[in-house]
């Protein structure tokens, strides 16, 4: 167990690092120029960053998470919910697994 | 480049309990899974020897689930001496949360249209999924800040209580995996992707993220691979913007 003091600086430095990457984007686009093209860059991360998590869970998964990840784009295609979408296929996940695979 | 429905107008940006509220809602789909991943730092934390008051800290002040199970590694690992400890831990929480900076960057059209003190409370609460909504309702068309705010703390009780409650229920808690909790990020990105997906002009930018992701994947684990492909997507986002307005 770690002294309660030993643990407050601990505490300070994570919270601190933590924070510090929460606002270092936000402050240092204070100084870049807002062009088209850095808009067009800012706009194209969001479902760059969603294509990167798909592709990394179909990578890293098996038959389950690629099941679900059908399943969900194929819910999203029919419904347009993502909701209803994203608990199929989490209901997808957790019933593949059940079942063995 | 002709930029339609975007951001741009900064007068009609605002910060409204409403739009507070607004993000409350369309976050609770992701508090489950929240929960569960709080559930599993309060195992993890416990078993690093941090008492129960210690896990339900660092969950509140440093908001962020796996940088503090890769720091809770290092110290049930143990190391010698503080000062290493702490650099340590200070590099590790960098490392871990380098999305976050990204994330942040793209928030600069819309928080910047508020004040200084509500865009850097807003930030602080800064998460994966919520960051995903936001931008996608910013997109969509939607104006108040409020809504970044409120997809950030609505997962403040879940986060902790999931906290608590892992570090209560050593030994009794479910396995997130067998609910399939595990598979929710992956599970709304898949959802939000296809939403946003405006066809075949977007293949080539979600292509190449998706390529360096599974690359940097290799060598730098999820946040860096994460970082990567945001990086990556917006640099032939970048390069084709150019490539419209030549004149």
């Amino acid at each position: 167990m770690m002294s309660s003091s030993d643990f407050l600086a601990l505490l300070a430095v994570m919270a601190i690092a933590a924070y510090t990457c929460r606002v270092l984007g936000f402050m240092a686009m204070r100084y870049v120029p807002m062009t088209a093209r850095m808009q067009a860059a800012l706009k194209a991360t969001p479902i760059s960053v969603m294509s990167g998590i798909v592709a990394l869970t179909a990578y890293n998964g098996g038959p389950p998470e690629w099941v679900a990840l059908g399943v969900v784009i194929g819910l999203m295609r029919i419904f347009g919910n993502d909701i209803i979408a994203a608990f199929g296929g989490i209901a997808a996940v957790a019933l593949m697994r059940a079942t063995g695979f | 480049m002709t930029n339609p429905s975007s951001p741009g107008d900064p007068a009609a940006v605002t910060f409204t309990w409403t739009g507070i509220w607004r993000g409350i809602k369309h976050q609770q789909p992701f508090t489950p899974g929240i929960f569960a991943y709080g559930l599993a730092f309060g195992l993890v934390a416990v078993q690093a020897k941090l008492s129960l008051m210690q896990a339900a800290a660092m969950s509140a002040l440093v908001y962020s689930g796996s940088a503090q199970v890769a720091t809770t590694g290092i110290l049930a690992a143990g190391t010698s001496g503080l000062a290493a400890l702490l650099w340590a831990v200070f590099g590790t929480v960098m490392v871990m949360n380098a999305r976050y900076i990204l994330y942040s960057a793209a928030l600069r059209p819309w928080l910047g249209q508020i004040s200084p003190l509500k865009a850097y409370t807003t930030l602080f609460f800064l998460g994966d999924g919520g960051w995903l909504l936001a931008m996608r309702a910013y997109e969509a068309g939607e104006k108040d800040a409020g809504y970044v705010l409120g997809t950030g703390i609505a997962t403040c009780p879940a986060w902790i209580g999931g906290t608590v409650a892992g570090a209560f229920a050593v030994g009794f808690a479910p396995d997130p995996k067998r609910l399939g909790f595990d598979f929710m990020l992956a599970a709304f990105s898949a959802a939000m992707m296809t939403g946003m997906f405006r066809g075949r002009s977007d293949l080539p930018v979600m292509a190449f993220a998706a390529l360096v992701a599974l690359a940097v994947s290799m060598v730098a684990g999820f946040g860096g691979a994460v970082v990567a492909a945001g990086i990556a997507g917006g640099v032939v986002a970048w390069l084709r913007a150019g490539r419209a307005v030549a004149p």
